[in-house]
Protein backbone atom coordinates (compact mmCIF):
# COMPACT_ATOMS: atom_id res chain seq x y z
CA UNK A 1 0.00 0.00 0.00
CA UNK A 2 1.59 3.22 -0.88
CA UNK A 3 0.17 6.92 -0.02
CA UNK A 4 1.00 10.46 -0.92
CA UNK A 5 0.04 13.94 -0.14
CA UNK A 6 0.61 16.13 -3.04
CA UNK A 7 -0.19 20.17 -2.41
CA UNK A 8 -0.89 22.35 -5.71
CA UNK A 9 0.97 25.63 -5.94
CA UNK A 10 -1.96 28.04 -5.69
CA UNK A 11 -4.44 25.12 -5.31
CA UNK A 12 -5.99 22.34 -3.21
CA UNK A 13 -4.69 19.32 -1.55
CA UNK A 14 -4.61 15.70 -2.97
CA UNK A 15 -3.97 12.44 -1.21
CA UNK A 16 -4.21 9.28 -2.77
CA UNK A 17 -3.88 5.45 -1.50
CA UNK A 18 -2.68 2.70 -3.74
CA UNK A 19 -2.02 -0.39 -4.06
CA UNK A 20 -0.15 -2.27 -7.38
CA UNK A 21 0.12 -5.32 -8.86
CA UNK A 22 1.89 -6.40 -11.56
CA UNK A 23 3.52 -2.79 -11.66
CA UNK A 24 -0.23 -2.03 -12.14
CA UNK A 25 -2.81 0.04 -10.02
CA UNK A 26 -5.06 -2.50 -8.44
CA UNK A 27 -6.73 0.00 -6.24
CA UNK A 28 -6.69 3.56 -5.54
CA UNK A 29 -8.40 6.11 -3.42
CA UNK A 30 -8.11 9.80 -4.21
CA UNK A 31 -9.00 12.36 -1.47
CA UNK A 32 -8.60 15.72 -0.68
CA UNK A 33 -9.98 19.54 -1.02
CA UNK A 34 -10.28 19.71 -4.57
CA UNK A 35 -13.75 20.61 -6.19
CA UNK A 36 -15.26 17.83 -9.18
CA UNK A 37 -18.61 18.65 -10.86
CA UNK A 38 -20.11 16.63 -10.79
CA UNK A 39 -19.08 15.04 -7.59
CA UNK A 40 -19.29 11.44 -8.17
CA UNK A 41 -17.02 11.23 -11.32
CA UNK A 42 -14.08 11.06 -8.52
CA UNK A 43 -15.36 7.13 -8.27
CA UNK A 44 -15.22 7.02 -12.48
CA UNK A 45 -11.86 8.33 -12.13
CA UNK A 46 -10.83 5.59 -9.21
CA UNK A 47 -12.49 2.63 -11.64
CA UNK A 48 -11.07 4.04 -14.99
CA UNK A 49 -7.43 3.82 -13.52
CA UNK A 50 -7.42 0.44 -11.87
CA UNK A 51 -5.34 -1.46 -14.12
CA UNK A 52 -3.46 1.45 -15.47
CA UNK A 53 0.64 1.43 -15.35
CA UNK A 54 2.35 4.34 -13.46
CA UNK A 55 2.80 6.53 -16.90
CA UNK A 56 2.65 10.16 -16.58
CA UNK A 57 0.90 10.34 -19.75
CA UNK A 58 -1.48 7.15 -19.77
CA UNK A 59 -2.62 8.45 -16.11
CA UNK A 60 -3.27 11.73 -17.71
CA UNK A 61 -5.14 10.78 -20.90
CA UNK A 62 -7.24 8.12 -18.83
CA UNK A 63 -8.17 11.18 -16.31
CA UNK A 64 -9.21 13.80 -18.96
CA UNK A 65 -10.71 11.00 -21.21
CA UNK A 66 -13.23 10.38 -17.95
CA UNK A 67 -13.69 14.20 -16.88
CA UNK A 68 -14.62 14.49 -20.74
CA UNK A 69 -16.81 11.54 -21.14
CA UNK A 70 -18.68 13.18 -17.77
CA UNK A 71 -18.34 16.48 -19.05
CA UNK A 72 -16.81 17.16 -15.71
CA UNK A 73 -14.84 19.79 -14.46
CA UNK A 74 -11.73 19.76 -12.12
CA UNK A 75 -10.99 22.69 -9.73
CA UNK A 76 -8.37 23.42 -7.44
CA UNK A 77 -6.04 20.27 -9.21
CA UNK A 78 -5.27 19.18 -13.02
CA UNK A 79 -4.92 15.81 -14.17
CA UNK A 80 -1.21 16.39 -14.26
CA UNK A 81 -1.55 17.36 -10.56
CA UNK A 82 -3.71 13.69 -9.92
CA UNK A 83 -1.15 11.77 -11.96
CA UNK A 84 1.77 13.07 -10.26
CA UNK A 85 0.70 12.75 -6.90
CA UNK A 86 -0.28 9.01 -8.10
CA UNK A 87 2.76 8.19 -9.01
CA UNK A 88 4.49 9.22 -5.83
CA UNK A 89 1.87 6.82 -3.89
CA UNK A 90 3.10 4.23 -6.68
CA UNK A 91 6.63 4.76 -5.64
CA UNK A 92 6.62 4.59 -1.87
CA UNK A 93 4.07 1.30 -2.62
CA UNK A 94 5.65 -2.06 -2.24
CA UNK B 1 -39.61 45.32 -10.83
CA UNK B 2 -37.06 43.98 -8.96
CA UNK B 3 -36.63 40.51 -8.82
CA UNK B 4 -37.17 39.10 -5.13
CA UNK B 5 -35.75 35.99 -3.78
CA UNK B 6 -37.00 34.43 -0.41
CA UNK B 7 -34.51 34.84 3.07
CA UNK B 8 -34.52 31.91 5.64
CA UNK B 9 -32.87 32.17 8.85
CA UNK B 10 -33.42 28.65 10.18
CA UNK B 11 -31.40 29.39 12.97
CA UNK B 12 -29.81 26.94 15.06
CA UNK B 13 -29.90 23.29 14.29
CA UNK B 14 -27.71 19.96 13.99
CA UNK B 15 -24.59 18.98 11.46
CA UNK B 16 -27.39 16.83 9.48
CA UNK B 17 -30.72 18.30 9.60
CA UNK B 18 -28.26 21.44 8.22
CA UNK B 19 -26.82 19.50 5.47
CA UNK B 20 -30.24 17.78 4.75
CA UNK B 21 -32.11 21.22 4.58
CA UNK B 22 -29.35 22.61 1.91
CA UNK B 23 -29.95 19.53 -0.54
CA UNK B 24 -34.08 19.54 0.47
CA UNK B 25 -34.30 23.05 -0.61
CA UNK B 26 -31.97 22.57 -3.47
CA UNK B 27 -34.21 19.74 -5.01
CA UNK B 28 -37.22 21.80 -4.43
CA UNK B 29 -35.76 25.02 -6.73
CA UNK B 30 -34.85 21.84 -9.20
CA UNK B 31 -38.76 20.97 -9.13
CA UNK B 32 -39.65 24.73 -9.57
CA UNK B 33 -41.72 24.78 -6.07
CA UNK B 34 -39.23 26.74 -4.49
CA UNK B 35 -38.09 30.58 -5.64
CA UNK B 36 -34.28 31.06 -5.76
CA UNK B 37 -33.32 31.39 -1.90
CA UNK B 38 -30.55 32.78 0.52
CA UNK B 39 -30.67 30.81 3.78
CA UNK B 40 -28.84 31.67 7.06
CA UNK B 41 -28.02 28.82 9.42
CA UNK B 42 -25.75 27.98 12.29
CA UNK B 43 -24.94 24.67 14.24
CA UNK B 44 -25.25 23.62 17.46
CA UNK B 45 -24.14 20.70 18.70
CA UNK B 46 -21.03 22.70 17.14
CA UNK B 47 -19.73 20.15 14.30
CA UNK B 48 -17.36 19.51 11.68
CA UNK B 49 -18.17 19.08 8.28
CA UNK B 50 -15.73 17.89 5.81
CA UNK B 51 -15.30 18.17 1.70
CA UNK B 52 -17.40 15.64 0.10
CA UNK B 53 -13.84 14.14 -1.27
CA UNK B 54 -12.02 13.50 1.82
CA UNK B 55 -11.96 11.32 4.46
CA UNK B 56 -13.68 11.17 7.51
CA UNK B 57 -11.16 9.43 9.83
CA UNK B 58 -7.85 10.91 7.83
CA UNK B 59 -9.18 14.26 8.60
CA UNK B 60 -11.54 14.16 11.60
CA UNK B 61 -9.99 13.32 15.53
CA UNK B 62 -13.48 11.13 15.95
CA UNK B 63 -13.18 10.34 19.40
CA UNK B 64 -12.00 13.90 20.37
CA UNK B 65 -15.09 15.06 18.44
CA UNK B 66 -17.12 12.12 20.66
CA UNK B 67 -15.65 13.33 23.86
CA UNK B 68 -16.35 17.04 23.23
CA UNK B 69 -20.12 16.59 21.74
CA UNK B 70 -19.10 17.51 18.74
CA UNK B 71 -21.20 16.18 15.49
CA UNK B 72 -18.97 14.97 12.15
CA UNK B 73 -20.71 15.18 8.74
CA UNK B 74 -19.73 14.56 5.17
CA UNK B 75 -21.11 17.74 2.62
CA UNK B 76 -22.01 16.95 -0.48
CA UNK B 77 -20.05 19.93 -1.97
CA UNK B 78 -16.24 19.62 -2.53
CA UNK B 79 -13.21 21.99 -0.40
CA UNK B 80 -11.55 20.98 3.19
CA UNK B 81 -12.81 20.31 6.56
CA UNK B 82 -14.59 23.31 8.76
CA UNK B 83 -15.37 23.36 12.27
CA UNK B 84 -18.02 24.98 12.65
CA UNK B 85 -18.51 26.53 16.29
CA UNK B 86 -21.88 27.40 17.69
CA UNK B 87 -21.07 31.42 18.60
CA UNK B 88 -17.73 31.51 16.23
CA UNK B 89 -19.35 31.90 12.38
CA UNK B 90 -22.73 32.29 10.83
CA UNK B 91 -23.06 29.87 7.58
CA UNK B 92 -24.89 30.81 4.69
CA UNK B 93 -26.18 28.90 1.59
CA UNK B 94 -27.20 30.47 -1.72
CA UNK B 95 -29.44 28.22 -4.10
CA UNK B 96 -30.01 29.32 -7.12
CA UNK B 97 -31.02 27.72 -10.98
CA UNK B 98 -28.35 27.51 -13.22
CA UNK B 99 -30.02 29.50 -16.00
CA UNK B 100 -30.17 32.72 -13.44
CA UNK B 101 -27.97 35.73 -14.95
CA UNK B 102 -26.08 35.24 -11.77
CA UNK B 103 -24.63 31.51 -12.84
CA UNK B 104 -21.63 31.15 -15.41
CA UNK B 105 -20.64 28.05 -16.81
CA UNK B 106 -17.56 29.13 -15.51
CA UNK B 107 -17.53 27.74 -12.04
CA UNK B 108 -14.29 30.07 -11.10
CA UNK B 109 -16.42 33.01 -12.27
CA UNK B 110 -19.70 32.03 -10.00
CA UNK B 111 -17.72 31.71 -6.73
CA UNK B 112 -16.11 35.24 -7.61
CA UNK B 113 -19.73 36.23 -8.51
CA UNK B 114 -21.86 34.83 -5.49
CA UNK B 115 -18.75 35.98 -3.01
CA UNK B 116 -19.35 39.48 -4.10
CA UNK B 117 -22.98 39.59 -1.98
CA UNK B 118 -20.89 38.68 0.91
CA UNK B 119 -17.53 41.20 0.10
CA UNK B 120 -20.30 44.08 -0.04
CA UNK B 121 -21.97 43.01 2.54
CA UNK B 122 -18.82 42.52 4.81
CA UNK B 123 -17.46 45.93 3.27
CA UNK B 124 -21.10 47.50 4.91
CA UNK B 125 -19.60 46.33 8.44
CA UNK B 126 -16.20 48.18 7.46
CA UNK B 127 -14.34 44.91 7.06
CA UNK B 128 -12.34 45.49 4.22
CA UNK B 129 -12.55 42.02 2.12
CA UNK B 130 -11.35 40.62 -0.51
CA UNK B 131 -12.50 37.74 -2.84
CA UNK B 132 -9.13 35.30 -3.36
CA UNK B 133 -9.61 32.45 -5.79
CA UNK B 134 -10.48 30.02 -5.55
CA UNK B 135 -12.96 30.16 -3.23
CA UNK B 136 -11.96 32.09 -0.05
CA UNK B 137 -13.14 35.55 1.23
CA UNK B 138 -10.38 37.67 3.04
CA UNK B 139 -9.76 40.25 5.26
CA UNK B 140 -6.09 42.16 5.48
CA UNK B 141 -5.06 38.35 3.43
CA UNK B 142 -6.29 36.23 6.44
CA UNK B 143 -9.31 34.38 5.32
CA UNK B 144 -12.67 35.06 6.66
CA UNK B 145 -14.62 33.05 4.79
CA UNK B 146 -14.53 29.97 2.95
CA UNK B 147 -17.18 28.73 0.40
CA UNK B 148 -18.10 25.77 -1.46
CA UNK B 149 -20.79 25.00 -4.52
CA UNK B 150 -22.02 22.14 -6.14
CA UNK B 151 -24.73 22.43 -9.48
CA UNK B 152 -27.09 19.48 -9.83
CA UNK B 153 -30.67 19.23 -11.45
CA UNK B 154 -29.96 22.72 -13.14
CA UNK B 155 -29.73 24.33 -9.76
CA UNK B 156 -27.05 25.61 -8.35
CA UNK B 157 -26.09 25.63 -4.55
CA UNK B 158 -23.35 27.26 -2.76
CA UNK B 159 -22.89 27.74 1.34
CA UNK B 160 -19.72 29.17 2.71
CA UNK B 161 -19.07 30.14 6.36
CA UNK B 162 -18.25 33.99 7.88
CA UNK B 163 -16.07 33.91 11.10
CA UNK B 164 -17.10 35.79 14.03
CA UNK B 165 -14.58 34.56 16.23
CA UNK B 166 -11.88 32.11 15.48
CA UNK B 167 -10.45 29.32 18.00
CA UNK B 168 -7.68 27.38 16.59
CA UNK B 169 -7.02 25.81 19.50
CA UNK B 170 -10.09 24.16 19.70
CA UNK B 171 -10.11 23.88 16.03
CA UNK B 172 -7.21 21.36 15.96
CA UNK B 173 -8.44 19.02 18.96
CA UNK B 174 -11.61 17.84 16.49
CA UNK B 175 -9.16 18.11 12.96
CA UNK B 176 -6.27 15.67 12.92
CA UNK B 177 -2.90 17.29 12.58
CA UNK B 178 0.06 15.06 11.64
CA UNK B 179 1.75 14.37 14.81
CA UNK B 180 1.61 16.23 18.42
CA UNK B 181 4.72 17.99 17.39
CA UNK B 182 3.17 20.03 14.62
CA UNK B 183 -0.39 20.63 16.73
CA UNK B 184 1.11 23.48 18.44
CA UNK B 185 3.23 25.12 15.02
CA UNK B 186 -0.29 24.56 13.19
CA UNK B 187 -2.75 26.43 15.90
CA UNK B 188 0.11 29.52 15.36
CA UNK B 189 -0.13 29.20 11.50
CA UNK B 190 -3.97 29.46 11.94
CA UNK B 191 -3.70 32.45 14.15
CA UNK B 192 -1.40 34.07 11.13
CA UNK B 193 -3.58 32.81 7.85
CA UNK B 194 -7.58 33.59 9.47
CA UNK B 195 -9.04 36.09 11.04
CA UNK B 196 -12.84 37.19 12.50
CA UNK B 197 -15.17 39.86 11.79
CA UNK B 198 -14.70 40.40 15.93
CA UNK B 199 -10.90 40.56 15.47
CA UNK B 200 -10.89 42.83 12.38
CA UNK B 201 -13.00 45.16 13.94
CA UNK B 202 -11.97 44.81 17.71
CA UNK B 203 -15.73 44.75 19.05
CA UNK B 204 -17.97 41.65 19.48
CA UNK B 205 -20.66 42.16 16.07
CA UNK B 206 -23.57 40.32 17.17
CA UNK B 207 -24.98 37.65 14.87
CA UNK B 208 -28.06 40.05 13.58
CA UNK B 209 -25.81 42.81 13.05
CA UNK B 210 -23.89 40.56 11.01
CA UNK B 211 -26.85 39.40 9.42
CA UNK B 212 -28.10 42.12 8.13
CA UNK B 213 -24.84 43.25 6.58
CA UNK B 214 -24.82 40.59 4.65
CA UNK B 215 -28.74 40.94 3.54
CA UNK B 216 -27.60 43.95 2.40
CA UNK B 217 -24.84 43.13 0.44
CA UNK B 218 -26.52 39.82 -1.28
CA UNK B 219 -28.87 42.67 -2.47
CA UNK B 220 -26.94 45.17 -3.63
CA UNK B 221 -24.91 43.25 -5.46
CA UNK B 222 -27.48 40.71 -6.88
CA UNK B 223 -29.87 43.46 -7.85
CA UNK B 224 -32.10 41.75 -6.02
CA UNK B 225 -34.91 42.08 -2.91
CA UNK B 226 -34.97 39.65 -0.44
CA UNK B 227 -38.46 38.42 1.23
CA UNK B 228 -38.10 37.01 4.61
CA UNK B 229 -39.81 33.67 4.00
CA UNK B 230 -40.54 30.02 5.81
CA UNK B 231 -39.93 26.45 4.67
CA UNK B 232 -42.68 24.38 2.46
CA UNK B 233 -43.69 21.11 4.21
CA UNK B 234 -42.28 19.50 1.12
CA UNK B 235 -38.81 21.23 1.89
CA UNK B 236 -39.41 20.33 5.82
CA UNK B 237 -40.57 16.86 5.16
CA UNK B 238 -37.63 15.90 2.67
CA UNK B 239 -34.96 16.99 5.12
CA UNK B 240 -35.98 15.18 8.02
CA UNK B 241 -35.63 12.19 5.12
CA UNK B 242 -32.45 12.99 3.71
CA UNK B 243 -31.10 13.59 7.47
CA UNK B 244 -32.43 10.11 8.66
CA UNK B 245 -31.16 8.42 5.38
CA UNK B 246 -28.20 10.23 4.21
CA UNK B 247 -26.64 12.55 6.44
CA UNK B 248 -26.87 11.00 9.80
CA UNK B 249 -25.46 7.21 8.08
CA UNK B 250 -22.14 5.92 8.53
CA UNK B 251 -22.28 5.06 4.60
CA UNK B 252 -22.45 8.63 3.48
CA UNK B 253 -20.02 10.25 6.28
CA UNK B 254 -17.50 7.39 6.18
CA UNK B 255 -17.71 6.89 2.39
CA UNK B 256 -14.17 7.48 1.30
Amino acid sequence: MGRAIYKVKGGKMIKIQLALENKKIKDLRITGDFFLHPEETIEDIEKALRGCSLSKEELVRIIKETLTSRRAVLLGASPEDLARCIIMAGEKSD
Amino acid sequence: MIEKWRLLDTGLDDAFYNMALDEAISIARSKGIAPNTIRFYRWRPPAVSIGYFQSMKEEVDIEACDKLGIDYVRRRTGGGAVYHDTEGELTYSIIVDDAHRLISNDIQETYRTLCSGLVLGLRQLNVPAEFRPINDIVAYGKKISGNAQTRRMNTVLQHGTILRKVNPALMFRVLKVPSEKVRDKLIKSVEERVTSINDVLKRDVSFRELKEALIKGFENSFKIRLVLGGLTDFEKNLAYRLKREKYITKEWNFKR
